[in-house]
This record gives C-alpha cells, structure tokens and sequence, in this order.
C-alpha cells in the first residue's frame, strides 16, 4: 500500500479535532453544543483508531480488524448517548425554558 | 498462533452469562408486563407489582449467579447438577472466553452474587414510594444497568469494557432523572451526563492511542506488549503517547469512581437522583468500575506502573499517588460542611476512593500484589455494602420528608431504637470502628500497604499515604456522628418519620448483618477475594498461576529480569525477604 499521507498527519487531525471538541466542552454553554463537542471528541478517536489499523500491523494473535471493529462499536455509543442526551436536554429545558448549562444551578456546594 | 484464532465460539461458555441475560431478559420482561398487563392500572399498584416481579427477577439471577460459584468449590460433587451446560471447569480453571473479550473467573463470579445481591436491596428499596411514574422503565434499566456492571467486572479487553461501561452508565443517566417531577433530578441527570460522557470520550482516546502503541486491545496482550518496553527500565520516559494514554484513561476513570479533580458531577448526580439510584450510582457503578480500573492498571499497564519501584518515576503510581491523596483529604473535608445527607455520603464516597486507591498503590508497587489487590477487592463489598444501607437511610427521609436533610433524622433513635442502632453501627462501620467490617477493610488494606517487603523506594510514599488515610478517617469520624448525633442526643421534633416498612428496613438490616457478620468473621471473604485477585495480576496472569503450559500460546513469554521466574505453585507470591507463608496477614479478630 502507498502511503500517500502519513500516519503522523492523521494524528495530528485527530489530537487536533479532540482539542476542539474539549474546548467546546469546557467554553460552550448551550447544551446542544456541548453534545455536538463531545462527539466531535468521540469521532476524533475513531480517527485514531481506524488511522492505527490502516498503518500498523497486527501483532501474533491478533485478529485483522480490530481498529475498525472499535470505531464501528463507538460510532453504535456515540449514537445512543446522543439519544440520551438530546432527551435529558429536552427534559430540562420544559423546566427552564433554557439549555444554557450555566443556568441549571440548582444544586451547589 | 494462539488458541483463539481459530477456534469457533462454545455454546457452553454461555453458562457463565445466564446471571446476565437473566436480567436482561427480565428487563424486558418488566417492561412488556408493565406496557401490557398493567395498563391503566395506578401508579402505586403498578409499583407494587412490578417492584416484586422485578424482586423475583433478581431472585432468579442471584441463584443463577450462586450455582457457577458452588459448583466450582465444590468438593463432593453435591451440587453438579447445577452445572446444567455442562461447563468444565477442570479444562478452564481461570478462563477467558468469546474470544478473549470476557472472564469467567473466580472474580466474576463473586462480584456476580454480589452485585446481584445489591441490585435486590435497591429493587427493594424502589418499592418504598412513588417517585416516578414510569416504573417498567425504571426497573428495566435499572436490570441493564446491572447487565453493564457484570460485564464490566467481566471484560478482558478494551473494547468490551468501553462498552459494558457506557451500557452502565447511559443506563444510570436515565435513572438519575426520574423524578421528573422535582426541578433537581433533570439537573443532576443532564450533569451527570456531560460529566460521563467527556470522561467516556477522553477514555477512549486513551484507548485509541494505547490501541495505536500496542496493536491490540486485549488486557493480556498489551501487557505482553508492553513487557519489552520495560526491558531496558525506561517505562514511560520520553513516551508522550504512552503518557498521554495513561494519563487520559485515568482521567476517564477518575471521572467514573468519582476521584479529587474528578469529582464535581458526583454531589449534584447524588444529591439529585432518587436515593435508589444513588444507592446503585455509589456501590454498583462505583465498585464495578473499580474492578475495571485495577484490571486495567494492574494487568494491561502494570509494566507501566513505575519501572524501578520509585513512585515519582514516570508511570501511573505517582499519578495514582496524588489522586489518593486529593480525594482522601478533599473529599472528608468538604463533607464536614453538608447538611445534606446524600451530599454528605457523596463527598464520603469520594473520600473511600482515595483510600481504596492506596490499596491500587500498594497493590501496583507491592511484592505481595495478589493480597493487596484482594484487600481492595475485600474493602469494596464492605464499602457496597454499608453505603446501601446507608442510602436507605437517605430514601426514608426523602419519601416522608421530600429532603435529604440530615437535621430531620432528629429523635429518630427514641422513636425507632431498633433501625437506629443498624444506622448506628453502618456508620461505625464507615467511620471503620472495630469490631465491624469497615475497619478491616481498612485494616487489611493499610497493612498491605505497610508491608515491610515493600519495595523500599516506594514505603515512604505509602507510609505517608496510610498516615493521611489515618487522619482523614478522624477527621471521617465527626460527619458520619452528626448523623448518630441527630438521632440519639436531639428530640424528635414536630413531626419524625412514618414507620420505615418492609422496602427501606431489610436493606437496613440486611447491611448491617452483612457489616457485622464480615467484622466478626472476615478471614473466609478475605480468602475468597485473595483467590479473586489472582486473574487480576499480571505476573501471576491466568496461565502461569494455574501451573499448566500457557493456553494462549505463548511459548517465549519474556520475564523481564527483575522478576523471577513464576513457579508452577497456584501462590504466585514473589519470594520477598519476608514474604508470609500465611494468606491471612492479621489473625482472626473474633479470638
């Protein structure tokens, strides 16, 4: 196989694409967008690992797909959490009114 | 090439899921009777029924999570009939099965019955009121939650935990926003799910990496994978990936047993979700992750820990070494300031993390890994245990009083002095008094951790640790009696509790018998969880233990050259300068 692009660049847009989604994560304060940063987090491993697998080769033992086997696995997680959460977003903004995160406080201390 | 590459799935192995699938299955069953049979019926009604159906089902599974226990330690044959599949247990003394991904060892099964057993408690505890009205839902997930746990304890491979984990813990968002009638469960659901979700993301980036710098995702092959790096002592120097991996899966599971910085979701989900879930947050998904977490670190990254037993070289020891101490000392502390009781026991969980990670340490670093990886195993069913109880406490004041309040519990002990005095020793046993379980559950711990084999380089560290764990359970002491205070020096004021019923005193009492019954009695749990450590351990990993030629197939496993050779002896025990011959560190305390 040609290596056109190396690995090394994949890692980079990986690590990169995860720095973001944690940014979103920490600085964002709609709800929605805080899910839409942890996914980009989620699909930045998937890059990872589907790059890991295209690129190395399996040790003794080891079956031939296990990178893509993982990232087809998460991708199933990905979906179902953002089921759950778009649900408990909506639960909480009939009680708000709001998805800004900052505002349910509530609890403290 | 290894056993598994071609070999096709056996259907007998399938008998060490059925506690599983019985409870998946009846999940699904809640859910179809509640959808169906109980239409239109009253919330109430539709809470009784279901709360014994779904009783029943856990009935069912603690029998089916029994039988693999007592046919293995089973001497005269009376129970072989239980082994309906026909499992062999003699071909695989500590298997690993379905192609590596799930264990069917003496650890899965112990933690099987137990979180079983605890389930039962919860289910029973749920029963107490109405704080939701879709109860097939409810207890469904509840039961997957549990399906989650088992498989976690259970997992072998990156893959199967990452999953089993988040089938866990998106289970436990759901349950933590229930009571959808009160503003605060919505809230501690939505935080309790971004804070889970980012940890989930940041673990399996670490995964991704781990996976990338090993080729596989099996704990026993990335420890082989690992080993030569450890060759030349180098561990984790000039390793940024490596680094990097470790340090986001600790991350990731800080965030899931709830560690100092991890920690902030933990008093709001507690406080927010109804206390049955935040009995199952505490003790299920909490000790199910901890099982995970040592796995992982004592067994995939165990070359890891710290090349030459210095803690503050690279490698996680040093990391675990600080989030020990933080959650220790951060978590007591900020519990002497809530007024609220599952704020409080929040906070105290927090703290019992810290101290289980000295155990984590110890066991990382220890000559003696095999006890002190068996005492955490041991103060993990005590900790379960007593915080079940103790969050019954927390549903009794929520169902009559609608709060958490520790300040309602007042005159309780006037009023009802026989729970009183079951509440009385739960907390004596989280404080750790003698003679009840919590205190040998420290005690073993905090001995192993001061073993003088100990590698001398890292005693220092653990000394300090244990004395740090030591002060903090005083300082654990004068929450825990405000609590005993409220109930026994205040007068009951204008209103005290109904009588508690059925739902919320047998978990009372059952804790309380389990918590007693281990302080007077510890050695036999105390084997047991020994014997349950072994798999966990990567030197005495399943293949050399068990004295019999390597199963997976490796012929030329390298033995890095500090480590001697393991013998052919099922005690994996390195011969330490005073390595003890006896199991029991401390003789039984009852004599």
């Amino acid at each position: 196989m040609s290596h056109d692009i190396p690995l090394n660049w994949f890692l980079y847009f990986a690590a990169a694409s995860f720095s973001i989604g944690l940014m979103g994560v920490l600085l964002r304060r709609n709800a929605v967008a805080v899910l839409m940063a942890i996914e980009i987090m989620l699909n930045a491993a998937n890059i990872n690992l589907v790059a890991f697998w295209r690129y190395g080769t399996p040790p003794q033992g080891e079956g031939p797909l296990t990178g893509v086997m993982v990232a087809i696995f998460v991708i199933t997680i990905a979906a179902a959490e953002v089921a759950v959460g778009i649900g408990l977003i909506l639960l909480c903004y009939r009680r708000w009114h709001a998805a800004d995160v900052d505002r349910f406080d509530s609890m403290s201390g | 090439m290894p056993a598994n590459a071609a070999a096709t799935l056996n259907f007998r192995d399938f008998y060490v899921l059925v506690p599983e699938m019985v409870l998946a299955l009846w999940g699904l069953i809640v859910l179809m009777v509640d959808l169906g049979l109980l239409r239109g019926q009253t919330i109430p009604r539709r809470r009784q029924v279901l709360g014994r159906l779904s009783l029943l089902g856990t009935l069912v599974a603690t029998v089916a999570a029994v039988a693999p226990l007592l046919v293995r330690f089973d001497d005269t044959g009376a129970w072989e009939w239980l082994n309906f599949a026909g499992y062999n247990y003699a071909e695989n003394p500590d298997p690993v099965l379905f192609f590596d991904a799930i264990s069917g060892d003496v650890l899965t099964e112990t933690y099987n019955l137990l979180l079983t057993l605890l389930l039962a408690l919860v289910v029973w505890m749920s029963m107490a009121w109405s704080f939701t009205e879709n109860w097939g839902e409810y207890f469904a997930l509840m039961f997957w939650s549990t399906v989650g746990m088992m498989l976690l304890t259970a997992s072998e491979e990156l893959l199967t935990l990452f999953l089993t984990l988040e089938t866990m813990t998106i289970c436990l968002y759901l349950c933590t926003a229930f009571e959808k009638n009160r503003r605060r469960s919505p809230e501690a659901g939505l935080k309790y799910f971004v804070y889970g979700s980012v940890s989930s993301a940041l673990f399996l980036f670490g995964l991704s990496l781990l996976y990338g710098l090993t080729g596989s995702t099996r704990f026993d092959a990335i420890w082989h994978a690992l080993r030569p790096v450890l060759g030349d002592n180098s561990g984790l120097t000039g390793n940024l990936a490596g680094v990097t991996a470790v340090l986001l899966m600790l991350v990731g599971f800080g965030f899931k047993v709830a560690v100092v910085p991890f920690h902030q979701w933990a008093p709001d989900a507690y406080e927010g979700a109804p206390a049955p879930v935040t009995a199952w947050i505490a003790t299920g998904s909490k000790i199910a992750s901890f099982v995970a977490l040592m796995k992982v670190l004592l067994h995939a990254l165990g070359p890891w820990a710290s090349p030459t037993n210095h803690v503050m070289n690279p490698g996680w020891i040093g990391v675990v070494v600080v989030l020990s101490a933080a959650s220790m000392t951060y978590g007591n502390f900020a519990a002497l300031a809530q007024r609220n009781l599952k704020r409080m026991l929040a906070y105290s969980s927090i703290a019992h993390s810290g101290y289980m990670l000295v155990g984590v340490m110890a066991a990382g670093v220890s000559t003696r890994r095999q006890e002190a990886a068996g005492s955490v195993l041991f103060y993990l069913v005590v900790y379960a245990f007593s915080n079940i109880g103790a969050f019954a406490v927390a549903a009794w004041l929520a169902r009559d009083k609608g709060s958490d309040d520790i300040d309602d519990l007042n005159g309780l002990g006037f009023r009802y002095p026989g729970l009183a005095t079951c509440i009385l020793l739960l907390m004596l046993s989280l404080i750790g008094m003698p003679p009840l379980a919590g205190f040998f559950g420290k005690l073993y711990m905090f001995m192993e951790a001061l073993d003088e084999s100990q590698a001398h380089s890292s005693r220092l560290t653990l000394m300090w640790l244990v004395g740090l764990g030591l002060i903090n359970s005083v300082v654990s002491a004068f929450y825990y009696v405000r609590v005993l205070k409220a109930m026994f020096l205040r007068h009951p004021g204008r209103a005290v509790l109904a009588p508690a019923g059925s739902s919320l005193a047998v978990p009372i009492v059952l804790a309380t018998a389990v918590v007693i019954g281990f302080g007077l009695y510890p050695t036999p749990l105390l084997n047991l969880m020994k014997a349950a450590a072994v798999p966990m351990i990567e030197e005495s990993g399943r293949t050399l233990a068990e004295g019999q030629p390597a199963s997976k197939g490796e012929p030329d496993r390298e033995i890095a050259p500090g480590t001697p050779k393991p013998g052919p002896a099922a005690e994996p025990s390195r011969e330490g300068p005073s390595s003890h011959p006896s199991p029991a560190p401390v003789p039984a305390p009852n004599s």
